[in-house]
């Protein structure tokens, strides 16, 4: 898995590619707990995530409570297949706030 | 060592040279035996795809076979060994005459049925989404201990549409 951030305006994007599982979604975990703080908004680009398992969904799920906790806003974009499958099994998307792309996501669109 | 029997003598060709490979009945079987370090998990979840399509499932279908499996391991390394990368688990996949069956089998410990709960649909509480997934994906799911050790399986039917 590979994990970058970057600044947009007051924003964070946060653009993960590969897998997202037992192995690696603590270091996804603690790069959004990161993230969260130092910015208003952290947008997740999730389009190249080949793969995510339950403990990756439960991770975005914590930081969704600690972004309504701090005040922050917390918003995914560009879900792959994969993602798009365990959200269906999960019945987690409506908790999230979930756009097409990233200018969407960051409200520049 | 798994206690699943061959469903015949003619299913292991070793158990019996007289007979040709051929007269087999061909049904896929994959066996691993991987240490409960999660960097192996991606090597597992490379082979059941593909094992599941050859069945003739989706790949929709497929995909969530290979996370139902991958969420059973997890669950197997955190609650059985904790995170330690130093016990075993025996995996079959096995093509039956109506899907797919899995086994694991482990030496750690023992799960807590008391504990062993999906989340219901709905809630926004991170826990229980592996055990959820895997109810959700499979058609039936058992757990049982043996003297072998801990014994994980589920099934899934191959529901044919023609």
């Amino acid at each position: 898995m590979k994990i970058s951030i970057r600044d947009v305006g007051n924003a964070k994007v946060v653009e993960v590619e590969g897998d997202v599982d037992l192995g690696t979604s603590p270091v996804f975990r603690r790069t959004l707990f990161e993230a969260l703080p130092r910015a208003a908004k952290v947008a997740l680009n999730l389009a190249a995530i080949r793969y995510i398992d339950s403990s990756g969904i439960a991770t975005l799920i914590e930081v969704l409570k600690d972004s309504q906790r701090l005040n922050k806003e917390f918003v995914l974009f560009g879900l792959s297949p994969a993602v798009e499958e365990v959200f269906r099994l999960t019945h987690v998307i409506r908790i999230f706030q979930v756009f097409q792309t990233e200018q969407e996501a960051l409200g520049t669109a | 060592m798994f206690n699943n029997q061959p469903e015949n003598q003619a299913d292991n060709p070793a158990d019996n040279p007289g007979k040709a490979i051929g007269d087999a009945r061909r049904c896929l079987r994959m066996k691993f035996a991987m240490p409960s370090d999660p960097r192996y998990l991606p090597v597992v979840r490379g082979a059941i795809g593909p094992l599941a399509a050859a069945i003739g499932w989706d790949d929709s279908e497929c995909r969530a076979i290979t996370l139902a499996l991958d969420e059973a391991l997890a669950n197997v390394i955190r609650h059985a060994y904790h995170n330690c990368a130093d016990g075993m688990i025996e995996l079959e996949c096995r093509e039956s005459a109506d899907g797919l069956e899995i086994t694991l089998l482990d030496k750690g410990d023992a799960p807590d049925r008391s504990k062993i709960c999906a989340r219901e649909i709905g809630c926004d509480q991170p826990g229980g989404l592996g055990t959820h997934i895997i109810k959700n994906v499979m058609d039936t799911v058992s757990y049982e201990e043996s003297p072998e050790g801990n014994r994980f399986v589920a099934r899934k039917l191959l529901r044919k549409t023609t």
